[in-house]
C-alpha cells in the first residue's frame, strides 16, 4: 500500500486531510461541511450546494462554468448532501485528471482548487443574495429529489422503517429535509443558511489522488483565515439504545413484490473493538453470499432474491431488508429472527467465522484502490474520531473471537418491522 | 502466443495470450495496487435466442431469460456452490448477464490464485438437475418482480420494446415468469455446450497479480476445448421503430422519460468506434455545457438526473436520452428539435473540442480502476478491438467524423419515447 496520509488543522474547526498515492491518474478535492441535523433547517441547508454548483462570481454563467469544466479535461463538479448519524453534511467536490494527462501540460490541480474555493467562498450574488432565479429552480429540484424517494420501492421501504424507528430524534431527519420546509425556501433564507454554514460548520476537506495537495491546502487555508468562524463542536460519540417493544407497520401499494424491512437497535457499542465485533456479526449474519440470511432465506427456502443485513454504527442500527412475495412475509420474518437467535447461541462454525474475516479483510484492503473507497473510509474514520487505516482495521478484525460475535448478537433488539405489501400480486406487464 | 499491447499515451501495457485451451487471456498488471479483479466472460447474452453448431441443422430456439438463468445455475456444482468455495478465500464474487455477454467475476486483495482456480473450475463444470432448476425458478421469479418495481429499469425496457420490432433486445434480460418455466436441465446443458466453449470466452484480469501465475493456473485447470462452429440467428431489424410512444402508469412521484434513436448498425467493431464518436456528439448536443441542457434545465424540463448514453452490440446500436421531467413529451420534442437544428447548422469546433476532452477524460479515468479495466477489455475484445483503441478513438476523433455521425445516426424519424407517469 502506497497511500500517504497527512491531516492538518488549517483554520478554526477546519481540517485538511491529504491522501496521496502515485498509482492514480486523477485527483479529487472534497469539501465537507458538517452541522447537526434539524428538521427546521435541513432543507434550507440542503439547497445550498446545488445553488453554489450553478455558477460563482468569477464564472457568473452556468453554461460558461460547464464549458470551463470541459476545457479542464472533463473535470467534474458535484454538490450534494450526505448524512452521518445525526449530522448533515453539505458536500462540494471537484475531480479532474492529473496534470500528467493534460495534453498541453495545463496545471489542473491548481485550477480545480481555485474553482472549488471560488464556488464555496465567492458565490454569485445579486444585492447580497443568491439569485432569485437560481433558488427558484433549485427549490423545485430539491422538492423533486425529496419526492423521488418514492420511486425506488426498496429504498422507500427502508426510509419508511428508519423514520418509524427514529421518530422524534435528529436521526430521523432526512438529509434533504421535508417537502413542506423546502417549499418555504427563499433567496434570503438560502443565503442566510449559506452564511451560517460557512461560519458554524465543522469542516473536513479531503484531497485524494496522485497530485501535489499543497496548492489546494494553501488556497483553502488563505480563504478560511479571512472567514469569521464560530464552529460547532463535533460530537463523535455513538448512540447506545436498545428497543423497548416491537412496532409493526404495514402499507399497501400497487407494486409487484412485497418489501420487508426490519430495523434492529445495536445497543451499547462504545469501544472500537465492540464496533468491529458488531461489524463482523452483521456480515456473518447477512452481509455476504454465504451468510446465514442468504444461505437460508434465499437458497434453502427460495423466499426471495435478496435478503441482506447492514450495519450503521452512526445511528446504532442494523437493518435487514428483503423482497418477498406478499403472503410469504411472515415466513421470511420468522426465518430471519431464527437465524439471529442461532448466531446469538453461537451455532456457527469456525469456517463461517474465518470466511467472514477473509471477506471483510478483502473489502478493507481493496478500499485503498479507488478514490471513492479512500474518501468514504477516511471521512467515516474522521467522523467517528479515529485515524485507523483500512489495513490496520483488517488486522484488528481478524482478532475478533466467536464469543465477541455472540456478545454483539446478544445486544441486538428488534425495534420496527415495516412491510410494503403488493396490493395486486403478479401484475406483470 | 503472447502479445504485449502498449499505450504510449498512458505509458502502460497489458498482455494478450491465446491459451492452448482456446481461451483468450487479457492480463493488465497495475503497479501500486492492492487488489485484483478477474472476469471470465462468454460471448453469450440475452439477445442470443437461437443458435446452431452444425451448419446443416436447424436453429435451436432458446427460451427468453436462458442466459441469465444459466448464469445463476453455474454457481451450483455437485460438490457445493461456488459462493461457499469463495468463502474460503474471502474474494468478493458475482456474475451478471447483459444483452450480449455473461460474466463471472471476483475481486480480492489476498488468495488470488485460489480464487482464480475456483472461477475457472466452476464456470467449466456444468451441473443441472430438475430439482436445482425448479428451485431457481422461484428465486429468479422474485428477481423479475424486483425489476418490475424499478421504474428506471421499466422506462428503459419499455423504450426498447417501442424501438425494436423483431430484435430480442426488446425482451427483458431475465425473461418472464412464463418463459423461464420452459427451461429444463437438458435445455441448459445444450445451450451451455454451444456458448461456453473456451473459444467463445475471454479471461480478463487487472490490478495486483502476476501474469505468470494466471498462465500456470489456466494450464492446470483448463483442458483444450473442441473446435467450435457457432452460428447465431440474427434477425433482420428494420430502421423504423415499432411504436413512437409507450407509456406506463407507475407509483412514482414525478414522470420519467427515455428518448431513443435507432442507429442503423454496421459490423460490431464499427458499432463501438462510432459510438465513441457519438458520445462526443451527445456531449455537444445535450451535455452540461450545451445550449439545450441550459434551456431545458432553466425551463424546469429536466433536472440533474438527465443523462445521455450510447449503447451498441453486434447487430444493434442506439442513442438514449433519459431523466425525470414534469413534461416528458415537451422535453423529448425539444431534444429532437435541437438535433434537427444542429444537423442543419453543423457542430462548432469549440463545442466539439470541449465534448472531446470530456469524453477523452472518461476513458483515462476508466484506467484508474482494476474493475473498469477488466470490464472494458471484455467489451473491446468481443468487438475485435484492443482496450487502448477505445482511448485512441476518443483522443483522435475529428470534427468531420462527428458531423458525419450526426448526419447518419441522429435520424429523428427513427425515434421512440418511453414515459413512466404517476398513477392518477
Amino acid at each position: 500500500m502506497n497511500d500517504r496520509i497527512k491531516r492538518e488543522k488549517i483554520g478554526e474547526g477546519v481540517f485538511f486531510t491529504a491522501i496521496t498515492d502515485p498509482k492514480f491518474k486523477s485527483n479529487r478535492i472534497s469539501v465537507n461541511l458538517l452541522l447537526p441535523l434539524e428538521e427546521e433547517t435541513a432543507a434550507n441547508r440542503a439547497i445550498v450546494p446545488f445553488v453554489l454548483r450553478l455558477r460563482y462570481k468569477d464564472c457568473p454563467d452556468f453554461t460558461q462554468l460547464n464549458e470551463k469544466l470541459c476545457d479542464l479535461y472533463g473535470a467534474i463538479v458535484d454538490g450534494d448532501v450526505r448524512k452521518y448519524g445525526a449530522y448533515q453534511i453539505i458536500n462540494l467536490s471537484v475531480q479532474s485528471l492529473d496534470d500528467r494527462y493534460s495534453i498541453a501540460g495545463e496545471p489542473l490541480v491548481q485550477e480545480c482548487a481555485d474553482l472549488a474555493c471560488g464556488m464555496l467562498f465567492d458565490p454569485y450574488l445579486e444585492n447580497g443574495l443568491f439569485s432569485e432565479e437560481d433558488v427558484c429552480l433549485e427549490r423545485q429540484n430539491l422538492i423533486d429529489t425529496i419526492e423521488s424517494e418514492f420511486n425506488d420501492k426498496r429504498e422507500y421501504a427502508i426510509n419508511k422503517c428508519l423514520s418509524l424507528m427514529f421518530d422524534g430524534s435528529p436521526l430521523a431527519v432526512k438529509k434533504y429535509g421535508t417537502r413542506e420546509k423546502a417549499q418555504l425556501i427563499t433567496a434570503k433564507s438560502a443565503t442566510d443558511a449559506y452564511h451560517d454554514i460557512l461560519r458554524r460548520a465543522a469542516v473536513e476537506i479531503l484531497f485524494i489522488g496522485c497530485g501535489d495537495p499543497s496548492a489546494a491546502e494553501k488556497v483553502f487555508s488563505a480563504r478560511f483565515a479571512k472567514t469569521q468562524r464560530q464552529p460547532v463542536a463535533y460530537d463523535a460519540s455513538l448512540p447506545c439504545v436498545s428497543a423497548k417493544q416491537v412496532r409493526t407497520v404495514r402499507e399497501d401499494m400497487d407494486i409487484a413484490q412485497g418489501k420487508l424491512v426490519m430495523g434492529f437497535r445495536t445497543g451499547e457499542t462504545t469501544s472500537p473493538d465492540e464496533v468491529d465485533a458488531m461489524k463482523m456479526m452483521v456480515a456473518l449474519y447477512g452481509g455476504t453470499p454465504f451468510s446465514r440470511l442468504f444461505q437460508n432465506v434465499r437458497e434453502k427456502l427460495s423466499l426471495c432474491y435478496y435478503c441482506a443485513a447492514r450495519y450503521d454504527k452512526a445511528s446504532g442500527m442494523m437493518m435487514v431488508d428483503s423482497g418477498v412475495e406478499t403472503g410469504n412475509e411472515q415466513k421470511a420474518q420468522e426465518e430471519i429472527l431464527r437465524q439471529l437467535e442461532l448466531v446469538k447461541q453461537g451455532a456457527f462454525d469456525d469456517a463461517e467465522l474465518d470466511s467472514t474475516v477473509l471477506t471483510i479483510n478483502n473489502a478493507l484492503k481493496s478500499t485503498v484502490d479507488t478514490l471513492n473507497g479512500l474518501e468514504n473510509w477516511y471521512l467515516t474514520q474522521i467522523l467517528s474520531g479515529s485515524d485507523e487505516s483500512p489495513i490496520e482495521n483488517a488486522r484488528k478484525v481478524a482478532r475478533i473471537s466467536k464469543e465477541q460475535i455472540q456478545a454483539a448478537a446478544a445486544q441486538i433488539t428488534l425495534d420496527t418491522v415495516f412491510f410494503l405489501a403488493a396490493k395486486k400480486e403478479g401484475q406483470d406487464q | 502466443m503472447k502479445q504485449e499491447i502498449r499505450s504510449e499515451r498512458v505509458r502502460e501495457s497489458y498482455q494478450k495470450i491465446d491459451h492452448p485451451s482456446g481461451l483468450t487471456l487479457l492480463l493488465y498488471p497495475m503497479e501500486g495496487f492492492s487488489s485484483a479483479y478477474a472476469m471470465l466472460t462468454t460471448d453469450y447474452g440475452s439477445v442470443d435466442m437461437a443458435f446452431r453448431t452444425d451448419p446443416k441443422a436447424d436453429f435451436t430456439r432458446i427460451p427468453a431469460g436462458t442466459a441469465h438463468f444459466l448464469e445463476h445455475k453455474m454457481f451450483e456444482n455437485e460438490d457445493g456452490d461456488a459462493f461457499a468455495k469463495y468463502a474460503a478465500t474471502g474474494a468478493s464474487a458475482n456474475a451478471f448477464t447483459s444483452f450480449d455477454k455473461t460474466s463471472y467475476l471476483f475481486g480480492c486483495a489476498d488468495h488470488f490464485e485460489e480464487s482464480l482456480r475456483i472461477l475457472l473450475e466452476f464456470v467449466t463444470t456444468p451441473y443441472f438437475t430438475p430439482q436445482t432448476v425448479s428451485k431457481e425458478q422461484g428465486i429468479i421469479g422474485q428477481e423479475i418482480k424486483m425489476y418490475d418495481d424499478n421504474p428506471d429499469w421499466r422506462v428503459l425496457f419499455n423504450l426498447l420494446k417501442a424501438m425494436y420490432v423483431k430484435h430480442p433486445i426488446a425482451i427483458d434480460i431475465a425473461g418472464t415468469v412464463e418463459s423461464i418455466a420452459e427451461i429444463t436441465a437438458d435445455s441448459l446443458y445444450e445451450t451451455y455446450h454451444a456458448f461456453y466453449n473456451l473459444h467463445n470466452m475471454v479471461l480478463t484480469v487487472a490490478g495486483s497479480f502476476s501474469p505468470e501465475s494466471v498462465v500456470r493456473i489456466t494450464d492446470e485447470v483448463l483442458r483444450p476445448a473442441s473446435q467450435l462452429h457457432l452460428e447465431r440467428n440474427f434477425v433482420e431489424e428494420p430502421d423504423q421503430v415499432a411504436q413512437k410512444r409507450i407509456e406506463q402508469k407507475f407509483p412514482v412521484a414525478a414522470p420519467m422519460f427515455a428518448l431513443g434513436l435507432k442507429v442503423h448498425p454496421a459490423d460490431p467493431k464499427t458499432n463501438v468506434l462510432r459510438s465513441i464518436v457519438n458520445e462526443i456528439v451527445n456531449e455537444v448536443l445535450a451535455g452540461d455545457a450545451s445550449p439545450l441542457y441550459r434551456r431545458l434545465y432553466d425551463g424546469g424540463l429536466i433536472n440533474a438526473t438527465f443523462d445521455s448514453e450510447t449503447d451498441c452490440g453486434k447487430d444493434f446500436s442506439a442513442l438514449i436520452f433519459s431523466g425525470e421531467s414534469k413534461d416528458p413529451d415537451r422535453a423529448a420534442q425539444e431534444i429532437l428539435n435541437e438535433i434537427k437544428r444542429v444537423r442543419k447548422e453543423g457542430i462548432s469546433l469549440e463545442a466539439f473540442e470541449r465534448g472531446k476532452k470530456a469524453v477523452y477524460s472518461r476513458y483515462i479515468r476508466m484506467l484508474n480502476r482494476p474493475d473498469s479495466i477488466a470490464n472494458a477489455m471484455v467489451g473491446a475484445h468481443f468487438s475485435g478491438l484492443g482496450l487502448y483503441d477505445l482511448l485512441e478513438a476518443a483522443a483522435n476523433a475529428t470534427l468531420e467524423e462527428a458531423q458525419r455521425r450526426l448526419a447518419e445516426d441522429y435520424r429523428t424519424e427513427y425515434a421512440a419515447l418511453s414515459v413512466i407517469s404517476p398513477l392518477d
